[in-house]
């Protein structure tokens, strides 16, 4: 693809996509493909990630304190990195799932103001 | 570093190992195992991509790529020497110039005083809507003052004695100093005697300013009393030159004026005088002033207790405790009081002056004198009291530090005889130096930017100078950017590829940034070294000139190295944009594909006509005109102001100047003096005729006298040039007479008598040239009229005023540039005065023989300001001669630039279309159609080039008209001129590439690549 498109698609999820890691990170530690993985899983095929771009993304998480690497041992023994929340990355995750909810509603109640009025 | 290599290796790691992981579960989706690594290669994206962002989280990123980028970009420079060394040297004769230039506005024009903590320094400077009503003011234009008669707001800063003394009593600084003039000094004790300038200065001068002694010790408060002992210091400089720097000066003593001094000290190194451009030989304390001057006319008794007598600078450095604007309103305030309520001292009624006027003013009680030096006459009204105190100052413009003469204007400015009140008239009604309304008031200035010196005399050709190498620098930026285009050109392939393996074009960008910042960096230290000799060669040029040690040290300081470092990170930035731009910006496929990107042709060039490379060579083409139309207005003007007539015969005389009062000649002894002087120097063998004038011609030194003219209103008066001449004037300087006589014996004896204070009844007989009497006399006879007379009255005797002897040519007076007005030649009786010789051969020959025959009369005599009139012309001229030279050279520099730009596109062009050269030529083109082509081609560009710049110099020349004489700032002939010189040397760089392009040939250059 074209380097303008990727640029973009990756300047909307950076934000978003810290937050994603967070949250699979609340489950307990996992290494790069597994989180991978599970956000595609979770977001059921929608959010289709370049993987690449998990690592810097996992690399800024680590600089600003939120969670922290350890190595390890995964499920068929090969030896893998695996990432774990630090308390300072659970606060900020109740926090940004927090501003997260409140942008969402803020968008939904422009789109559809009928319906939520309907609703109340 | 290492933390990062391992944390690097660690992240590959981790890829690998996703990668695998994503490769095992698409083989378990059921894809083939390369089917699957592929997927999971696709999958992952960029990994080069990814570990460079990783990185880039982590580090001072920046700062590594930065040094990536500096490494890179010298291979690649290395790797393309001939394209080096050809920016770094243009590169570097740009920033050079720029720096050259600034390094000596800042040594003129920015420098700090040369004493401690210059920002604490204040300068007191009076103000008030009409002038104060005094009887002296002398300045040594230290500070930029207005004191034109008749000028509104008038201001100034010299100050009385006593009000100095009253702001030391104040106590409002920390220190307080005054400094004034004093004036030409003969020096004698060591060695043979000669002519120096000193200062005096207050006792806590040097204190105030923090200075130190280079050895012995400086004049401190208790030297400055009545009571202590002569003591002068010495500069540094002076030291060296003039006692060889031997530490045995201490305690010797010398004469200066016949008074004896003892040599206490010499100043530090860098100090010369606290005025920017001032350069003093010797101080010596305030008290002492009246010493050195027994024989003048500045009653020096009263100027001491005198508050009408002003001429005292003032300089104080600001208290801690006591902030700037609350030390300026007690001083304001204590300045007011005394202007309000201080009283005028009385004159001498009727009492002669201690000595004749040393200016040797015209005849006639009622004139009132002005003294001009460079610029506006400032005048005065002297009324008819005997209190004349003239100075004529011979040579020098005003603030000009040869010879840093004083200017004395005497007699209450702004009294006129229908206006003000005269001097005399104040002995029975003491009024006021100014009134409430007036508001006379003093500000306090900072030091650094109030005391201008001679600043003001260097700041505009500096700054046209500035403009000119700004241009050139523009010039060779662009010629740069040219050559970066090019060799972009050639590196499109390197770009692409480093496109193409995941760089970010912003990287790229950075990259090509950093190489053209690296190469002005280069540039810019060349041309330091360029600019250090360049700026000595003009600073050696100019003290040449003077007659004195101009004042100024050109150092390469922080602010010329601040300035070198700023200009040559624009300029590799400004050369460097489009080049970059444009490589970041290539079509990857295409160049990937082909060996080159065959850009268009010269058929389908036609339509890209306006490319950015051809810009730049207009560009550079235009810019280079501006500064060569600029260089050949200055040029013409310096021709036209050598070939004004002069009206007289300026060539083989020899000029000297010489005081006999300052070594204690009174009287009639000065006269007696200069007659039995200009007698001998006549006999002497190799002099054709000899005479003396107050002031040399063509020395910026000018007086013009106001006189009544009979028939206009009684309160009227009419004014003319004044300059007294010994006899034999006319005849030695070749003025020729159109009517009447020259001066005789008995003429000198009148006019010496009706100098005195029993005017005898004969009018003083003058001489005056056509363009008086043209003005006053009309079409009657001039010879024996009358004008000037002033009856007798309660201010003095009668006065027989002038009679009209003699009508001579015009000739200029003190410039070459002010036209020739109404003129007076008087009999010059007593003040100094300047010798005119012709001479038969060189005059500089018969120097040494001079010296003898006025050794003869008195071995105390110095000669000084000794030249040729030739010599004194060219000094005159020495701004415009500065100038000229400086702008041609720029001009050339430009002109250089450009052509080396055009030959430089060119031979790209012909290299570049080499296979097209030889298609044409294989399917039957002519040699000679090749030729044709090329130089079309580059004789368009220089063409466009010439008119654009043509366009731009109309706009700006106007700029110069200050500077310009007798020539239009859009001359066409000169905008002409210049235009066939460019082209003609624009033809001759496209020659080189249009012969080389017909020597293609056909069969090697179908095979080229």
């Amino acid at each position: 693809m074209s380097t303008k498109e990727q640029r973009e698609r990756i300047e909307l999820l950076q934000g978003t996509l810290d937050l994603l890691i967070l949250r699979t990170l609340l489950r307990g530690p996992a290494h790069g493909h597994a989180i991978a993985k599970a956000i595609e899983f979770n977001s059921e095929d929608v959010l289709q990630v370049e993987q690449g771009s998990l690592y810097p993304a996992l690399h800024r998480l680590i600089k600003r304190g939120w969670i922290s690497a350890e190595e390890g041992t995964s499920e068929n023994n090969r030896r893998a990195k695996f990432y774990g929340l630090t308390p300072k990355g659970r606060r900020q995750l109740a926090l940004e799932t927090h501003k997260w909810d409140k942008l969402a509603g803020a968008i939904a109640r422009i789109l559809r103001p009928s319906e939520l009025e309907g609703e109340s | 570093m290492r933390r990062d290599k391992r944390m690097m290796e660690e992240l590959d790691a981790d890829i690998r190992e996703h990668i695998a992981r994503e490769t095992q579960d698409n083989i378990e989706r059921g894809m083939s195992p390369e089917e699957a690594r592929y997927a999971a290669m696709r999958k992952f994206g960029n990994v080069t991509r990814v570990k460079e962002e990783t990185r880039e989280v982590w580090s001072f990123l920046w700062l590594e790529q930065l040094w990536q980028d500096i490494r890179y970009g010298l291979r690649m420079l290395v790797k393309s020497p001939g394209f080096a060394v050809v920016a770094i040297l243009t590169l570097a004769l740009g920033i050079g110039a720029n720096t050259a230039i600034f390094s000596l506005i800042d040594a003129v024009l920015l420098r700090s005083l040369p004493v401690e903590k210059p920002a604490q320094l204040v300068l007191l400077k009076w103000s008030a809507r009409k002038p104060p009503i005094i009887h002296g003011y002398q300045s040594a234009g230290d500070c930029a003052s207005d004191l034109r008669f008749g000028a509104s707001n008038p201001s100034g800063c010299s100050f009385s004695e006593p009000i100095f003394r009253k702001v030391v009593q104040a106590n409002v600084f920390s220190g307080a100093a005054a400094f004034a003039n004093a004036g030409r000094l003969n020096l004698s004790g060591n060695g043979p005697a000669t002519i120096i300038n000193g200062q005096l200065v207050s006792g806590d001068f040097f204190r105030t300013m923090g200075l130190k002694a280079a050895i012995g010790r400086l004049i401190d408060a208790n030297d400055d009393t009545p009571a202590a002992g002569a003591v002068t210091v010495l500069n540094f400089g002076y030291w060296q030159s003039a006692f060889g720097g031997s530490r045995d000066v201490i305690g010797r003593t010398i004469e200066l004026n016949s008074v004896a001094f003892t040599i206490i000290g010499v100043t530090e190194q860098r100090f010369t005088g606290i005025s920017p451009g001032s350069d003093y030989d010797v101080w010596l304390p305030l008290a002492d002033g009246q010493r050195i001057n027994t024989s003048g006319p500045f009653r020096w008794n009263d100027r001491q207790a005198d508050v009408s007598y002003w001429w005292l600078t003032i300089i104080g450095r600001v208290k801690p405790g006591i902030p700037a604007p609350q030390a300026q309103a007690v001083i304001s305030g204590l300045f007011r009081n005394e202007m309000l309520h201080g009283s005028v001292p009385l004159f001498h009624g009727g009492e002669p002056m201690g000595g004749p006027p040393r200016g040797g003013g015209p005849a006639g009680g009622g004139a009132r004198q002005e003294m001009v030096f460079g610029g506006a006459p400032m005048r005065f009204g002297l009324g008819k009291s005997p209190g004349r105190e003239q100075q004529g100052a011979t040579g020098g413009p005003m603030p000009q530090s040869a010879g840093n003469k004083p200017i004395i204007l005497s007699g209450p400015p702004g009294a006129t005889p229908a206006g003000g009140p005269h001097p005399t008239e104040r002995a029975t009604e003491p009024k006021t130096l100014s009134s409430a309304e007036d508001n006379p008031e003093i500000t306090l200035v900072p030091a650094q930017s109030g005391l201008s010196g001679s600043r003001t005399r260097y700041s505009d050709p500096l700054y046209v100078l500035m403009l000119a190498v700004g241009i050139i620098l523009l010039i060779a930026c662009a010629n740069v950017a040219g050559l970066m285009l090019a060799r972009s050109a050639a590196r499109q392939k390197e770009m692409a590829v480093r496109l193409a393996l995941g760089a970010g074009r912003a990287r790229v960008v950075r990259q090509l940034l950093t190489e053209s910042v690296m190469l002005s960096a280069l540039g810019g230290s060349l041309g330091i070294l360029l600019a250090y000799w360049g700026a000595h060669a003009i600073l050696s040029f100019v003290s040449s000139n003077q007659p004195r040690p101009l004042g100024f040290a050109m150092d390469i300081d922080f602010r010329v190295l601040g300035f070198t470092i700023a200009i040559s990170l624009i300029t590799g930035i400004l050369f460097g944009m489009a080049p970059a731009f444009r490589s970041a910006r290539v079509d990857l496929t295409p160049t990937l594909k082909e060996g080159e990107g065959i850009s268009a042709g010269w058929a389908r060039g036609a339509g890209k006509w306006v490319s950015t490379s051809n810009a730049l060579v207009v560009a550079q083409v235009a810019l280079a005109m501006v500064v060569l139309v600029g260089a050949g207005l200055l040029v013409r003007t310096l021709q036209n102001l050598r070939n004004v007539d002069v009206g007289f015969d300026s060539h083989n005389i020899l000029i000297f100047g010489i005081d006999p009062t300052l070594i204690g000649y009174k009287g009639a002894q000065v006269d007696s003096f200069y007659r039995d002087l200009q007698g001998r120097l006549a006999e002497t063998p190799g002099v054709k005729s000899a005479s003396y004038s107050m002031m040399p011609l063509l020395s910026n030194g000018l007086m013009v006298t106001s006189f009544h003219w009979p028939g206009t209103p009684q309160d009227q008066d009419s004014e003319a040039d004044d300059l007294g001449v010994g006899p034999n004037f006319f005849e030695t300087l070749h003025i020729p007479f159109l009517m009447g006589r020259s001066f005789n014996a008995s003429d000198f004896e009148v006019a010496a008598s009706n100098r005195g204070d029993q005017p005898s009844s004969a009018p003083t007989p003058v001489i005056v040239n056509q363009a008086f009497v043209e003005k006053y006399v009309g079409k009657e006879n001039p010879l024996g009229k009358h004008f000037g007379e002033t009856a007798a009255d309660a201010n003095g005797p009668a006065n027989p005023g002038c009679e009209i002897i003699g009508v001579v040519r015009d000739a200029k007076y003190n410039s070459l540039r002010r036209e020739i007005h109404a003129m007076m030649y008087t009999p010059q009786s007593m003040g100094g005065a300047t010798f005119e010789l012709r001479t038969a051969a060189d005059p500089q020959a018969i120097l040494p023989a001079i010296r003898e025959v006025v050794a003869q009369v008195n071995t105390n005599l110095p000669l000084f300001n000794v030249a040729t009139e030739s010599e004194q012309i060219d000094r005159l001229l020495f701004q415009e001669r500065l100038v000229a030279r400086l702008a041609s050279f720029f001009g050339l520099l430009a002109l250089v630039l450009a052509c080396v730009g055009l030959y430089g596109l060119l031979s790209y062009e012909v290299a570049r279309r080499t296979r097209e050269i030889g298609i044409r030529m294989a399917l039957g083109g002519r040699a000679k159609d090749v030729l044709r082509l090329v130089l079309n081609q580059g004789i368009a560009l220089a063409v466009v080039g010439a008119v654009a710049g043509t366009g731009v110099a109309l706009g700006v020349m106007r700029y110069l008209s200050s500077m310009l004489y007798d020539v239009h700032a859009n001359d066409p002939l000169t905008m002409i001129a210049v235009a066939l010189l460019l082209i003609l040397v624009a033809f001759a760089a496209c020659f080189i590439p249009a012969r080389r392009a017909m020597r293609v040939d056909p069969m090697v250059a179908l095979r080229h690549e």
